[in-house]
């Protein structure tokens, strides 16, 4: 069998808090629906009513119609008990049957809370962690709570309920015999208490896995065709085994703890049956109490250990439930990424970006760019060129507010752009950005995501201004051909066609082009390039590119090497200067030109 | 759903010991109620404590070995549970590292990922709570039955007429809860969907503000899949009234029947009490089933998803292969008229192409976007068929080629550069599993990309991927090409992968292949590149316009005077 007991990280003390503050919040959740709770809170304690009054009326009716033959009444009677039976299955119905909207609806808003969450985070967070391990928060973890909530919830009202009832006619009956039966609360206590620290770790280790194996699968089926060109599967498929072995040993030890309460229950439901046998003989002998209280009261001690029974088997998904929302609510309660309280929205902007001596690292140990300063006037268009890890891309994160500079400031118009709302600085702006990206859609909605309200004439005139136009008339459907995943089936050439005009469309202040045409022909790009020149006019434009010569009519080209700019001219002066750009240069052009 | 559970065969003994155990703690729950009247009845009643302490000894203790049954059911149900899934996420996982391109178009991403783990856990907790809890229902009624039957048969049928027919509805409503539930796994995936792309695509949407159109997508999809679980546990929670609804009046009909038997002197007043007493008995144990019900309907629609995945059939060619061991050893490539059309598409994306590629030469690859370089290059090392034609490697069809002994020999630089989370050697000795340091570095060294590394954090061993660093471009491109390097392949295919190289890294990188001895492959836009290889393949809408060298194509080949003209343009006047 399964070897080692699992190693439990933090102390039991601090899980118990974060448990009871995650309950806390669902239940926080859970009563946005006050009204409906209600209801269903109603229907069992009806049901409740009703499911003690079935049995008592059964017996009146073997009293008075069984055991004493009689007949008349009989009918009335069997109506009545009909129709105490047709209420019960009513109540239990609409119960489960509202239940299942109130829980579906908390889960709903969790499920958007989170994804909500996700757009308000930095784009940090999401370099840093793995897709598939998020997506297992919603999956797996918030599945988690939509399980316990449906089944569990019920259950817990109803065997609470019963639990108070049971109590309240033991204490009737004796409250000497009642004070002994409890006497096994505080061992089922520190039973369930020993039992729960394991197992709430447990989950949360579980789920933990469980997102780090999702995290694993989605990696490696996005990256299918680097695993089939270098013959990895078998390594991948070692790899995954690995992961899912760690899974499976948390899944091991959870599931087997958790099935312990229910015969720790059952061992504590003896013991209290043993104790109120004996000592309640030992007091009957002494004629404290009549043997028949015992003989009731063994009895109704069953019917209170049978819901607290219950109770703790629920108790075990709920904690379950709780492994899965700690994780969704570790995630709502991080930073985000907020704009300065007195940040402005900016209704128009003319166009103009200073840096201001800006230096910035991604990590705290390597400066990507240091002490970069410049200045673009309206309306033009500054290339940016260096070798690969010079820092350009990280220049127009920092425009973009992706990430803010460690020192200095980013300007436009005469606005520090910390004190510019996010969304009005980035209205402004439209790119095209290294990584083309298109969404499952059409490609009609992938090009219309530059600005939702353009119209079919628009997005296809924007088409043409890319250069897509004829290569979308060749597909089967035209602009209504749909992409599936990630673009698949069409060329990256393509997609980058489809990605300017996405830019093309959404008219901004601000053009921003980071490796735009890095795949597309020269052929094409030369035509492309005139509609570039059109759309670049009169708007301030950043553009990168490794091809020098698509950016020669730049207004200002800032040559970057290791996080500096280090040059700064128009393409002929630098050309003149003889400098670091006029090497670059001619690393490229310098044997054709030779031969 | 019995394909799927045929994983369940390894453990048949520790599911018999499973059950065993369970049979023992409801062997043990059954015979109490029998010990409690004996130790009310005779011991406390006739004030008798040895009898008391005797049964009452016999009760704690046959409740321990209770509790210890349960123990190690609850050890052996999680031992099978667990492996079970454990198992099942293997295989799935090994099924779909056996997919083909189009068996993966087939299902989204997110929907194969939902099935490898939300699926499985649903049926494995159900494999768990059948091991604990299912065979106890069945019993109890069952039992509760045939005790009814001994103590008055004719009232008793009743009851044997009831449960088949309660039965019955059961299954009805697990087949319909089976196709509910399969739906909400599909809702429960679209949600997957839209979250993934977000992930994927966050930066996009950030940059174009877009988040609150994402948003109302996701709101879509999301209140789809509320909906869906709603209707679907709403009508499945029908199942427990109704049931509780026909066994109640299964017990007023017996009340009715008892009545009108007494009076004709054909069943005691007892006898009418004893059945009753197991009619409700009978009904606890029954609305136990809902409760299983749902969980094996969920479970079964599970199932399902998952056999789906498993029963694909792989269509790649399964040709014999004649030539197991062969491995590449000259590196020579040649295209006979080869015709290529991507699976569930229209139109062909290459055409009649034929060419020869000597050991050692470079082939520069050239044309316009979209007209099937990057398609050109998959048909090497076979990630797809031809539909026509032939690939011949050292004068053997691919098809005849072991894959695995095929694709070795090739190191493959993707057009859109993946890596995956890990380190940074970690990704360079993806490409060769047994890589020394000394060999990862010096692949580095060649892609350029060494001097990179070692101002990473922690240089090789600096995490990247999803989970890692901030790299540019072109440093992904060039820790993707390094990957490629440290196999020495005797093919090297280059898909554009050095677009976001700047001109001089490029040159660098360029040099150094030169002291590889290999068929090199190269995509490429720019013309300075494609002047230095042996001969240039120019395509144009997938076919082949012309092959030649760069002096013979200058010569010959308008398209390519045409992009020559487009990178150099009026600058050539200006530099010379």
């Amino acid at each position: 069998m399964l070897k080692p007991q699992y190693r439990l990280k933090e102390t039991s003390e601090q899980k118990a808090n974060n448990g009871f503050r995650t309950l806390k919040r669902v239940s926080t959740l859970l009563s946005k629906q006050k009204g409906m709770l209600a209801l269903v809170l109603l229907m069992v304690v009806f049901s409740s009513f009703l499911s003690l009054f079935g049995p008592y009326f059964i017996g009146k009716i073997i009293d008075e119609h069984i055991v004493t033959k009689k007949q008349d009444g009989l009918i009335q009677s069997i109506m009545i008990l009909g129709g105490v039976y047709l209420f019960l299955s009513l109540s239990l119905f609409l119960q489960n049957y509202w239940m299942a909207a109130i829980a579906q609806k908390t889960v709903y808003s969790l499920r958007k809370q989170l994804f909500e969450k996700f757009h308000k985070l930095p784009i940090r967070f999401f370099e840093e962690r793995q897709h598939g391990e998020l997506m297992s928060r919603i999956t797996n973890d918030i599945e988690n709570v939509s399980q316990t909530l449906n089944s569990s919830m019920i259950q817990f009202f109803s065997s609470t309920l019963t639990l108070v009832g049971a109590v309240f006619v033991m204490l009737s009956l004796s409250p000497l015999l009642t004070v002994l039966t409890l006497t096994i609360v505080p061992m089922m206590y520190f039973g369930m208490k020993w039992i729960t620290n394991r197992t709430s770790m447990l989950f949360k280790e579980q789920q933990r896995n469980l997102g780090e194996l999702n995290g694993f699968i989605e990696e490696s089926i996005s990256g299918q065709k680097i695993i089939k060109m270098f013959s990895r599967e078998k390594k991948v498929i070692s790899e995954f085994q690995r992961k899912n072995e760690t899974l499976k040993q948390s899944g091991f030890w959870a599931q087997t703890y958790s099935g312990f309460i229910p015969k720790l229950m059952n061992v504590l439901n003896n013991v209290s049956f043993a104790i109120i046998a004996g000592i309640g003989g030992v007091f009957t002998l002494k004629g404290l109490i009549s043997i028949g209280v015992i003989v009731i009261f063994a009895e109704y001690s069953r019917q209170f250990t049978r819901p607290l029974n219950d109770l703790a088997n629920q108790f075990n998904m709920l904690l379950s439930a709780i492994a899965g929302a700690e994780r969704v609510f570790e995630i709502i309660d991080m930073e985000e990424e907020e704009d300065n309280k007195e940040a402005v929205h900016l209704p128009n902007i003319k166009g103009e970006v200073e840096f201001h001596h800006v230096s910035f690292s991604y990590e705290k140990r390597q400066e990507t760019i240091r002490d970069i300063h410049f200045r673009v006037s309206p309306g033009e268009t500054v290339a940016l060129v260096g070798p690969t890890g010079a820092g350009k891309t990280t220049i127009i994160n920092l425009l973009s507010r992706f990430y803010d500079p460690d020192s200095g400031q980013v300007f436009i118009d005469d606005y520090d752009i910390k004190r510019i709302k996010r969304a009005s600085l980035r209205q402004h702006m439209a790119f095209v950005l290294q990584d083309t990206f298109l969404f499952q859609g059409t490609i009609r909605e992938n090009i219309r995501y530059g600005r939702l309200d353009a119209s079919d004439k628009d997005v296809e005139e924007a088409a043409k201004l890319a250069n897509a136009h004829s290569f979308i008339m060749k597909l089967p459907n035209g602009y209504d051909t749909i992409l599936n995943q990630e673009g698949s089936g069409i060329s990256q050439g393509q997609k980058q066609l489809l990605a300017i005009a996405r830019a093309i469309l959404a008219n901004p202040s601000i053009l921003i082009l980071d490796e735009a045409t890095s795949s597309i022909d020269t052929v094409t790009e030369l035509k492309i390039q005139e509609a570039l020149q059109r759309l670049m006019k009169g708007r301030t434009s950043f553009v990168i590119a490794h091809r020098l010569n698509t950016i020669r009519n730049a207004d200002q080209i800032l040559v970057l090497n290791e996080g500096r700019i280090i040059e700064k001219g128009t393409h002929h002066s630098l050309l003149k200067a003889k400098g670091f750009y006029y090497e670059l240069y001619h690393a490229g052009t310098g044997q054709y030109n030779m031969s | 759903m019995f394909g799927v559970l045929s994983y369940l065969k390894p453990y048949a003994k520790w599911m018999i010991l499973a059950w065993g155990l369970m049979l023992v703690e409801l062997a043990v729950e059954l015979w109490h109620p029998w010990l409690m009247a004996k130790i009310i009845d005779d011991g406390i009643l006739k004030n008798d404590f040895s009898v008391v302490w005797k049964w009452g000894g016999i009760m704690l203790g046959t409740s321990f070995i209770a509790f210890v049954a349960g123990i190690a059911n609850s050890f052996t149900a999680a031992h099978v549970g667990q492996n079970f899934g454990f198992a099942l996420r293997n295989r799935l996982f090994e099924k779909v590292q056996s997919f083909s391109f189009s068996n993966l178009n087939q299902f989204p991403t997110s929907s194969l990922i939902t099935r490898m783990t939300n699926d499985v856990t649903q049926i494995q907790n159900t494999v768990f709570m059948s091991l604990r809890i299912m065979l106890r229902a069945p019993l109890l009624v069952l039992f509760g039955t045939v005790m009814a039957l001994f103590v008055h048969f004719k009232l008793a049928l009743i009851l044997v007429f009831t449960i088949p027919i309660l039965l019955l509805f059961l299954i009805w409503m697990m087949n319909k809860g089976m196709s509910l539930f399969k739906m909400v796994q599909q809702k429960l995936d679209q949600v997957n969907e839209v979250m993934r792309e977000n992930l994927a695509g966050m930066k996009l949407i950030k940059a174009m503000m877009r988040g609150e159109h994402e948003q109302r997508r996701f709101i879509k999809a999301n209140e789809d899949l509320m909906k869906r679980t709603i209707q679907s546990v709403q009508i499945m929670e029908l199942s427990m009234p109704v049931l509780l609804f026909v066994m109640n009046i299964g017990i007023i009909i017996i009340l009715w029947f008892g009545n009108m038997n007494i009076q004709i002197g054909s069943a005691k007043a007892g006898e009418v009490v004893a059945i009753v007493n197991y009619a409700t008995r009978i009904t606890s144990a029954l609305s136990i089933f809902t409760f299983i019900l749902i969980v094996f309907s969920r479970a079964k629609a599970s199932a399902q998803r998952i056999s789906e995945v498993l029963t694909v059939n792989i269509d790649l060619s399964d040709r014999e292969e004649i030539h197991h061991e062969t491995t590449i050893k000259e590196g020579k490539v040649v295209f006979e008229d080869v015709y290529f059309q991507y699976p569930n598409t229209h139109a062909p994306v290459l055409k009649n192409i034929s060419f020869i590629a000597h050991p050692g030469e470079t082939i520069a690859i050239l044309g316009a976007t979209g007209s099937g370089k990057s398609s050109l290059l998959q048909l090497i090392p076979q990630l797809y068929d031809v539909n026509k034609g032939r690939v011949l490697i050292d004068d053997i069809d691919v098809r005849d080629m072991n894959q695995e002994m095929l694709r070795k020999e090739i190191g493959f630089a993707p057009q859109e550069v993946l890596l995956f989370s890990g380190t940074v050697k970690e990704n360079i000795a993806f490409g060769k599993e047994d890589a020394s340091m000394e060999e990862i570095m010096e692949a580095a060294k060649h892609a350029q990309i060494h001097e990179t590394i070692m101002k990473l954090p922690n240089a090789y061993d600096t995490m990247v991927g999803q989970k890692g660093v901030n790299l540019s471009g072109g440093q992904k491109q060039r820790l993707s090409i390094a990957r490629a390097l440290i196999r020495k392949p005797k093919i090297l295919l280059l898909d554009d992968s050095t677009s976001a190289l700047d001109l001089k890294t490029e040159a660098g990188l360029f040099k150094a292949l030169k002291s590889y001895t290999c068929t090199t492959f190269i995509v490429t836009q720019k013309v300075s590149t494609a002047m230095e290889a042996d001969t240039i393949l120019l395509l144009d809408e997938g076919t082949l316009l012309a092959k030649g060298n760069h002096e013979c194509l200058l010569e010959r080949c308008a398209l390519y005077q045409k992009i020559v003209q487009s990178q150099l343009g009026n600058e050539e006047k200006y530099i010379c």
